[in-house]
């Protein structure tokens, strides 16, 4: 860390603290962080590149959502019609695959976990390398107060498929009033006030924080191979937060000009279809307005788990259920209930990215300086099938992504998304994925 | 008496070096597991250390559930950057509240000098004597200084003692050797076991959900804990604690999937008498039947499945009917034979669980009952399946007629004639474990069998279970799991052979397997190092 190695943060302290006042400080501080890049230069910063991900569980229906041609003017579906207003900074991916190799196809797990690794999962409900949203936030996210934020519609605590690898998730708020505390909460200073000024306490937790890494040599020279890599995350996630208290101590150099929303009261978080649509628009404003004052520059939304069990009132059977025991309309070749689901699930989608696209930056929206992934884990539910899951690129990435496509992938691996998406956040990575999943194509149709 | 025990523990630091588990060269003693702490364990640890006067609150990172338990998931859990800074922001908090003006008194244990500076000796004090209960053994004189160097400094640049002292308690809270029980192992004959401090941890999570209390690391410090007749004792002190119902109810809490409650909704429109409180309530009267049986009456843990009695609250007394008598808040109830609520399956918690929102699931019920209470866990389902024949209500009026189906495909029968006709009983009781007696008009056929045993309804059910042995090995099979944090499903039957031996033999009382298991050298058993530590030469492996 660049602080650390330059100055002990104790004499720092003492600096702080025996001297007269805060205000006295801050000039101080300014010629020590100088050189923590663009949050912190002169006027004129670029406004930084964001990255989101939104997830639903059990895809979409070929019949409803394909358009009948590829590349620019194609016109909008059915199952799409909710995002027919921001038809022209998304791209709809169609007909790629997920080649398993030697794996099973872990069901409702293979989709999801291969389109966030590249690598087709060697365990159900386990990643076998970090996620793209997290490798992403370590180039990206550095200087916010949190790398990426997490976020569970339904209210379910496991809900969340972002993960530094392994089983560990990425804890997921799980309303809108935690996921307000958490962004708005303590901690959060409004940039915008002309009266900003960092919290003396992050001093004194940076400190508390180096005294508990030092216990890192003394326990790593003794773990067994089998916890190396656990003791190693939690020195990690210290670590994170030193780099977390040391963005606190800098104002966010904003671009937007926002309203800092006030606290949302109590309100039921479940997985029935009117309840999310009340919920899914909440989260997004507050992840908007988070986004706009630099609290965060990734986030995952998941809908529901995997096997989406969200349901409408009144009608026994949720998706994942419906998916697997509604027939198939011998007309129409899909099935007329799943079909809705999959229809709310796109919809809410929609409700998400109108809220980014309505926050003004600079010479255009929050949308337009970020890239947002919205992905299932299957195409055809009712087989888990991975062969043409629907994928939807949206956002034009600071000017590196073209808007208006529709790519036809021709059965290429699903991973060819994840490598545009890196190229497109200046992380020019030669190939990425692995065995049958590895590529070094990215979609270069639609990057400038 | 606080002052006693810090003085002996600094005491025992300064003069042996605590040879048997601190310190002491890497050859003699290896680190063998970590098991993070789960909410849980968190909570009662702090308020046994501090007083329930500590309030903790703050988010937890979630477990996860491996071969049937969460415990096993806290030997591959790690903290997430998100999870720390959780935990971080609650060890503040935490610390604060033990210094602050109110607790200060109770909690600290000497007097500084001068509130307005730092004074090294009180804080090194305290820091023992704390680091010691939250670390779960005491600190080492390097560990006693570090910290108490980062309350001396900030209790002079902030200009109070008591503020440095927070800071420095806020450091111990926030360690990996709090946030995770680190096990370590000394050699013993050719196998490896357990060294006594952790041999204290491990019992006292068991048995108490909850950290060692100073007596457990006595008997630790002076080497009792390595010796039978020593655990001997302290497990016969620990059974006989109140403690040990904090313990039960966090086992059963885990193996009967009790936590599947938070994420359980149902469709008020069909359900209208459902609510969150309700689902509290019918998670509570499980765990108090299963106290109520095992620990209050020390009874026979197959009860469980045959038991008419259950604990009733006003909500629940709602929705099952039955008049409430508002003198307290908790009743008992024994449901008459004709109800047909024998056993704890036949409870709304049970029933409601593995459920869809609005409709009744004996296959996820039957799979269930077969993880939970037999240890025979279901494959998924192929993936291409077809279900829609099981979807058409407008010929096949009942969930038994379209499960039936799926006898007509050789893949689907081989999971499902297991399970469905163990959950099939059950159709007695909608997915909110209201009574009923038809479904869509149709009447309902309420036979089952479990291992060839014809049975007819729930009663009958609990019965078939109640009279199966692998339901009371499960049991066994499991608490050692959820102990030793291993995966229950590759468990060695070896392994709680003995346990499992006298429980039997003691008419399956669950204080004679808890007892038998804590006393059981497969208890602390541990495995020999996985790799050679990179500074040493590699010899011969003994494997």
């Amino acid at each position: 860390m660049k602080f650390a190695s330059k100055f002990d943060r104790r004499i720092l302290l003492r600096g702080l603290f025996q001297g007269s006042s805060v205000a006295m400080a801050l000039p101080f501080l300014d010629c020590m962080l100088d050189n923590s890049g663009q949050a912190f230069a002169a006027t004129g910063t670029k406004i930084p590149v964001r990255f989101g991900t939104y997830f639903w569980g059990c895809g979409l229906n070929k019949q409803l959502f394909l358009p009948q041609t590829a590349g620019k003017d194609w016109e909008i579906t059915p199952q799409l019609a909710s995002l027919k207003p921001l038809q022209k900074k998304l791209n709809l991916v169609s007909g790629m695959r997920v080649p398993l190799d030697d794996n099973p196809n872990f069901q409702h797990w293979s989709g999801n976990a291969a389109i966030m690794t590249g690598i087709a999962p060697t365990q159900a409900n386990a990643f076998d390398a970090p996620t793209l949203d997290q490798t992403i936030a370590d180039a990206i996210g550095r200087g916010t107060r949190f790398k990426s934020i997490e976020v569970a519609c339904s209210g379910i605590k496991s809900e969340s498929f972002s993960s530094l690898g392994g089983k560990n998730i990425n804890p997921p708020e799980t309303s809108p009033m935690a996921l307000y505390k958490k962004l708005f909460g303590t901690g959060f200073q409004d940039p915008q006030r002309p009266d900003w000024k960092p919290d003396p306490q992050v001093m004194v937790q940076q400190s508390v924080l180096s005294t508990v890494a030092e216990d890192r040599k003394r326990l790593m020279s003794q773990v067994g191979a089998n916890d190396k890599q656990r003791l190693e995350q939690y020195f990690d996630s210290v670590r994170q937060a030193e780099q977390q208290i040391e963005a606190e101590l800098q104002r966010p150099e904003i671009a937007a000009k926002v309203e800092i929303p006030t606290e949302p009261g109590q309100m039921p978080v479940s997985k029935a279809v009117p309840t999310l649509q009340r919920v899914v628009p909440l989260m997004a404003k507050l992840i908007a307005i988070g986004i706009a004052t630099d609290q965060t520059r990734v986030f995952n939304v998941a809908l529901s788990e995997s096997a989406s069990t969200i349901f409408m009132p009144g009608d026994s059977k949720p998706f994942h259920q419906t998916t697997h025991e509604e027939a198939i309309d011998p007309v129409l070749q899909y099935q007329l209930t799943a079909s809705k689901f999959s229809t709310y699930s796109v919809e809410m989608f929609a409700s998400l990215l109108k809220e980014l696209d309505s926050v003004p930056e600079g010479d255009g929206t929050l949308l337009d300086h970020m890239l947002v992934l919205g992905y299932t884990d299957v195409s055809f539910a009712k087989i888990h099938a991975l062969d043409g899951i629907p994928m939807v690129l949206v956002g034009g990435a600071n000017g590196r992504m073209k808007g208006g496509y529709h790519i036809d992938g021709h059965g290429d691996p699903v991973s060819r998304v994840g490598l545009t998406i890196q190229h497109a956040l200046n992380m020019p990575a030669s190939n990425w994925g692995k065995f049958s999943l590895n590529t070094n194509k990215p979609i270069t149709e639609i990057l400038v | 008496m606080r002052r006693t025990a810090t003085a002996i523990g600094f005491f025992a630091l300064g003069l042996l070096g605590v040879s048997a588990s601190v310190g002491m060269a890497a050859e003699s003693r290896h680190m063998v597991q970590i098991r993070r702490l789960n909410e849980q364990e968190y909570k009662h640890s702090i308020a046994d250390i501090f007083g329930p006067q500590i309030v903790v609150q703050g988010t937890f990172e979630p477990e996860t559930r491996i071969g049937g338990l969460l415990a096993t998931s806290t030997t591959v859990l790690s903290i997430t950057p998100s999870g720390f800074s959780g935990l971080s922001a609650l060890a503040d908090s935490i610390a604060d509240q033990v210094v602050n003006e109110k607790n200060r008194g109770k909690l600290i244990s000497c007097k500084p000098k001068s509130e307005k500076e730092a004074d090294h000796d009180c804080a090194a004090e305290v820091i023992t004597h704390y680091g010691e209960l939250l670390w779960r053994r005491p600190l080492t004189q390097g560990e006693v200084a570090d910290k108490t160097k980062l309350a001396d400094e900030l209790a002079a640049s902030k200009g109070n003692f008591y503020t440095g002292l927070r800071y420095g308690l806020a450091s111990l809270l926030q360690a990996p050797d709090f946030l995770f029980r680190i096990e370590y192992a000394l050699k013993d004959g050719k196998n490896y076991t357990l060294d006594p401090y952790s041999r204290a941890s491990r019992l006292s999570y068991l048995l108490w959900d909850s950290t060692p209390d100073a007596e457990l690391l006595r008997a630790a410090e002076n080497g009792e804990l390595g010796k039978p007749d020593g655990v001997a004792k302290q497990v016969d002190r620990m059974m006989v604690s109140p403690h040990l119902e904090t313990g039960v109810r966090a086992f059963f809490f885990d193996s009967l999937e009790l936590d599947a409650y938070d994420n359980v909704t149902k469709d008020t429109l069909i359900y209208p008498k459902w609510s969150s409180a309700v689902a509290e309530a019918a998670r509570e009267d499980t765990l108090r039947t299963v106290v109520d049986i095992t620990l209050k009456s020390d009874g026979d843990v197959r009860d469980l499945m045959t038991t008419p009695k259950s604990f009733i609250n006003r909500k629940l007394a709602a929705v099952y009917g039955i008049p409430f008598d508002f003198s307290q808040e908790w009743m008992e109830y024994n449901f008459p034979p004709e109800s047909g609520r024998i056993g704890v399956l036949t409870r709304i918690s049970m029933l409601s669980m593995f459920d869809h929102p609005g409709r009744s699931s004996p296959t996820r019920r039957g799979v269930a009952i077969m993880d939970i209470f037999l240890c025979e866990p279901t494959p998924s389902p192929p993936a291409n399946v077809d279900f829609s024949i099981v979807e058409d209500t407008s010929s096949l009026k009942t969930v038994r007629e379209r499960l039936t189906l799926h006898s007509t495909n050789p893949a689907c029968a081989s999971c499902h004639s297991h399970s469905d006709p163990i959950g099939l009983p059950l159709e007695e009781f909608d997915s909110l474990g209201m009574h009923r007696n038809t479904e869509n008009g149709q009447p309902i056929d309420v036979s089952g069998s479990l291992a060839g045993k014809r049975f007819k309804g729930a009663a009958g059910l609990g019965q078939a279970l109640h009279d199966n042995p692998r339901f009371t090995a499960c049991v066994a099979r499991k608490l050692y799991a959820y102990g030793v944090g291993a995966n229950a499903e590759d468990v060695q039957p070896s392994t709680f052979k003995a346990s499992y031996d006298a429980f039997v033999k003691g008419g399956y009382r669950l204080k004679t397997l808890i007892k038998s298991l804590a006393n059981s050298p497969e208890f602390f058993r541990a495995p020999a190092p996985a790799a050679a530590p990179p500074t040493a030469t590699k010899t011969a492996s003994t494997n």
